[in-house]
């Protein structure tokens, strides 16, 4: 909410992190919120709070996300959580927020998090950044510092929510680091103790399909093998796939080789596709237009490969190698096979 | 087509005007004037489709905006792969019903904004992607005898692939063939003239920018690398007598009154 | 019934230049082109409006400055009834919240509004807050990253939803919101007959007082978000690493070097 005087963010305490709730259970994205928060927190002598809207959450998973840095873990366990019904989970949130008062609140930047905090930033009149990659405290006046790329990643942009509180962020997977646990840490799980769950009447999940295809979740990949026109055909990218499994990593795919045919949309990284921050992205015979290098110009470590040095790939990238794919990949292949 | 080479008629180039013109009356204006050029000289307005993945309007919707008349084998429109079949379908009755009858089909550049026709949409279904071969027995099949259909063939890749192709774009029902730019004696185009009865048509470059071609012959060309496209254009002719010509970049203030004899009428007893 | 779609006109690239100056985006000069997802939100609209039958009407609105009008006539001959631009100086500034809140309140004003769809975001901001952010301010249902309308009546919608591990199909009664993603059509180019209509379409322009909005929820003020500085990108590892010769030597040296960085 708007704050009349800035001496009403005294209000507000402790950083807030929502749980990634999918799959039927607590994803890993959780707990590297619960890394972000937890030097916030100190920074600002408050606690982290984890809330999970879930069912038949397991204990175990509870307990990890306070070895990991949670002090309060928030649970509403209710079969009105078993899909993801976004009106339903605002409406849940929204009423923690307002008995509660966190001063921040973390969420994933996936495709839940994505629908379900915009509409929870409106519900309680606050403000929201987007796919932050840096989060800190500024030292003279308390507030979020929230920083995010713009403009396809040419500019980080900073942005403050002073004078409205909770400030709302969202950060991708693997973008931040989860601290390895610590079975001694000491933290509290508060149950029930919240508003009566009642599913929303405005909408009804009908049924639900967990995607069979592996190697095509690229928002969640550590390390993306990618094609473009250089790939040839539907057998290249049967290369890259051997390789990208080997890695335990996705496929990623130019729009050229989306649009002949070679591999679905899925796949397709850029600016009609998916944009990606996996911690290497090996691009393989991609030229690397523009409407490409906005999709990915933001992992950490890309590796092109290419026999023509001079495409705008190859002077992006941060490891080049000059060759003919046909021939570098197989080599991989064959030498991570034996080691 | 052959009738084209026999008539020496050129078949010249025109861009119709883009989706994002900021000036658009005054590019429907120029497009008319080029076009009213070349049906006075006899020789074939050539229609390109979203050249270069550029949104461009159709041929056939601005002749008809335009009202501009279609005189029998004077118009050919570029068709290529990077349309929904909607569009497709009525790109092709536009083309019947103003009498357009030669198409050169294409596999053509996509962008991010156009749409690429799906196997089913033109009743494939032993391939992953349409490209030309596919986009011509559709046409075959369900416009048959209404289009004579002239395909692309690029003497600066693998010419064994090449060829390859040209055969099942033949099978497919093409009739004659338009080469990229030519700009030297090229061994492919022998090998083409020698391999082929189809009627060919060489893509002549008419602008002095020789270096944009770098990426098409696959070479490095400096940037102030000196070309006489019209010198050219005469050697070609030369070269390559059998050949229909199909000037790309054509200068319309500049060169357009140059080329009236650059293919001179062929007396009596020239004849092939 | 009414379908809007809420479009913006984004620059044509991400090049950013920066005024060394003001520290501000240098907007003048860079091409404007609808946000690339918006087309399918259009496209979906009016196929909607055909599968619905008689009395639909779809219109387009944007807010942004004068010279968006141009993305709305392009809505227009995409194929929708008409468009309004939301433009006043008072909406300068506006993060998602206030952006939000102006479209919500627009299709207040519209009224008699039964879907509403946004693309899944715009390829400037790649926020995707606005479209869930209307749904909010008006208190409707949503459905984020929809990719696909099973069945649409005058009452509902069963939809296909997108999730990183799969999609889910769902109902929601109406009135509602949707987020668009690129596989759900595919959108037709214009025709110059539509280029020419909507040529002539008008495009009222609407200010903060027509849509009846509350002047300390716009603009830069009515933000709760405000960007306090901006700077280049911590620059990558100009130092990059070149491998060349035979494959086994590259893949060798390739794979030693993600070892040394811990990346495989």
């Amino acid at each position: 909410m708007r704050l009349a005087k800035l001496e009403e963010r005294e209000n507000f305490r402790n950083i807030w992190v929502m749980a990634e709730w999918s799959s039927g259970r607590i994803q890993p994205v959780t707990l590297e919120l619960v890394g972000a928060a937890r030097p916030l927190a100190d920074a600002r002598r408050s606690e982290v709070w984890t809330v999970v809207l879930g069912t038949g959450i397991a204990d175990r998973q509870l307990n990890e996300l306070i070895a990991c840095g949670s002090d309060i873990v928030l649970v509403v366990d209710d079969p009105a959580f078993t899909n993801f019904v976004d009106e339903t989970e605002a409406r849940v949130l929204c009423a923690l927020i307002e008995k509660h008062r966190p001063e921040s609140v973390l969420c994933g930047a996936t495709t839940r998090g994505r629908a379900l905090i915009p509409r929870v930033a409106v519900q309680t009149n606050t403000g929201l950044t987007a796919d932050c990659t840096q989060l800190a405290i500024d030292p003279e006046n308390g507030n979020l510092l929230q920083t995010r790329p713009a403009f396809g990643g040419n500019l980080m942009a900073t942005i403050y929510c002073a004078n409205f509180r909770p400030q709302m962020a969202t950060v991708r997977p693997r973008v931040m680091s989860a601290r390895p646990p610590d079975a001694s840490r000491r933290g509290r799980v508060i149950r029930g103790t919240l508003p009566t769950v009642s599913a929303a009447a405005c909408k009804r999940v009908l049924e639900v399909f967990h995607s069979s295809e592996p190697g095509v979740n690229l928002a969640d990949a550590r390390f993306i093998v990618a094609g473009g026109r250089g790939v040839k055909g539907k057998e290249g990218f049967n290369l890259l796939r051997r390789f990208a499994t080997m890695v335990g990593g996705a496929v990623g795919a130019s729009r050229a080789t989306v649009d002949a045919g070679w591999i679905p949309y899925a796949h397709q990284v850029g600016q009609t596709g998916q944009t990606v921050q996996s911690q290497v992205y090996l691009a393989c015979g991609i030229s690397g237009q523009i409407q490409h290098l906005v999709g990915m110009q933001s992992c950490d470590c890309i590796i092109a490969i290419d026999k023509n040095p001079d495409t705008s790939m190859m002077k992006l990238a941060d490891i080049t190698v000059v060759g003919d794919l046909f021939e570098v990949l197989p080599e991989l292949i064959r030498q991570v096979s034996i080691t | 087509m052959k009738e084209h080479i026999e008539k020496r008629a050129y078949h010249v180039e025109i861009l119709p005007p883009k989706q994002d013109s900021a000036k658009l009356d005054a590019d429907l204006a120029g497009f008319a004037e080029k076009y009213q050029r070349v049906m006075a000289s006899g020789f074939c307005a050539c229609i390109t489709d979203n050249a270069m993945g550029h949104l461009a309007f159709q041929g056939p919707e601005v002749l008809e905006e335009l009202r501009l008349s279609v005189p029998p084998g004077q118009v050919m429109i570029h068709l290529n792969t990077f349309h929904t079949k909607e569009s497709l379908d009525e790109i092709l009755v536009t083309c019947r019903r103003q009498g357009i009858r030669h198409l050169l089909v294409i596999s053509g550049d996509g962008s991010d904004r156009l749409p690429k026709l799906q196997p089913a949409d033109v009743g494939a279904t032993d391939v992953e992607a349409v490209t030309s071969v596919e986009l011509l027995r559709y046409i075959h099949r369900q416009y048959p005898g209404d289009f004579e259909t002239g395909v692309a063939f690029n003497p600066y890749e693998p010419p064994e692939h090449e060829f390859e192709k040209l055969v099942r774009k033949c099978a497919a029902g093409a009739t004659f063939v338009i080469t990229q730019p030519v700009i030297e004696k090229h061994p492919v185009v022998d090998q083409l003239l020698a391999t082929t009865t189809l009627p060919i048509v060489l893509e002549a470059w008419m602008s002095k920018k020789l270096h944009l071609l770098s990426q098409a012959v696959g070479y490095e060309i400096p940037e102030d690398t000196p070309f006489d496209p019209i010198a050219t254009l005469r050697m070609l002719h030369q070269t390559y007598p059998a050949c229909g010509m199909y000037l790309s970049l054509l200068g319309f203030k500049t060169q357009y009154d140059l080329i009236r004899d650059t293919w001179s009428v062929p007396t009596s007893k020239e004849t092939r | 019934m009414r379908i809007v779609v809420c479009i913006k006109q984004v620059p044509a690239t991400n090049d950013a230049v920066i005024d060394p100056e003001t520290k501000r985006i240098v907007r003048e000069g860079v091409q404007a082109i609808l946000n690339p997802f918006d087309t399918y939100a259009i496209e979906e609209a009016v196929r909607l409006r055909a599968r619905l039958g008689g009395g639909v009407e779809v219109l387009a609105i944007s807010m942004g400055p004068p010279r968006a009008e141009a993305v709305l006539r392009e809505a227009v001959a995409l194929g929708a009834d008409r468009g309004i631009l939301l433009s006043h100086r008072a909406f300068g500034g506006s993060d998602t919240w206030a952006t939000s809140y102006v479209l919500s309140q627009a299709i207040r004003t519209i009224g008699n509004v039964d879907l509403v769809i946004c693309g899944k975001q715009a390829v400037d901001g790649d926020t995707a807050q606005v479209g869930p952010g209307i749904a909010a301010h008006l208190n409707w249902p949503q459905a984020a990253l929809v990719s696909a309308v099973r069945e649409v009546s005058t009452q509902h919608l069963v939809v296909v939803r997108m999730h990183e591990d799969g999609h889910d199909v769902c109902e929601l009664s109406l009135p509602a919101v949707l987020t668009v993603v690129k596989g759900i059509n595919v959108p037709r180019v214009p025709s110059l007959k539509g280029v020419l209509a909507a040529r002539k379409s008008e495009i009222p322009v609407w200010t903060p007082e027509m849509i009846g909005a509350d002047p300390a929820k716009i603009g830069l003020d009515g933000s709760p978000t405000r960007v306090v500085r901006t700077a280049p990108p911590p620059p990558r590892n100009k130092e990059s690493l070149r491998f060349t010769g035979t494959a086994e030597v590259c893949a060798g040296g390739l794979l030693r070097e993600l070892r040394k960085r811990s990346l495989l």
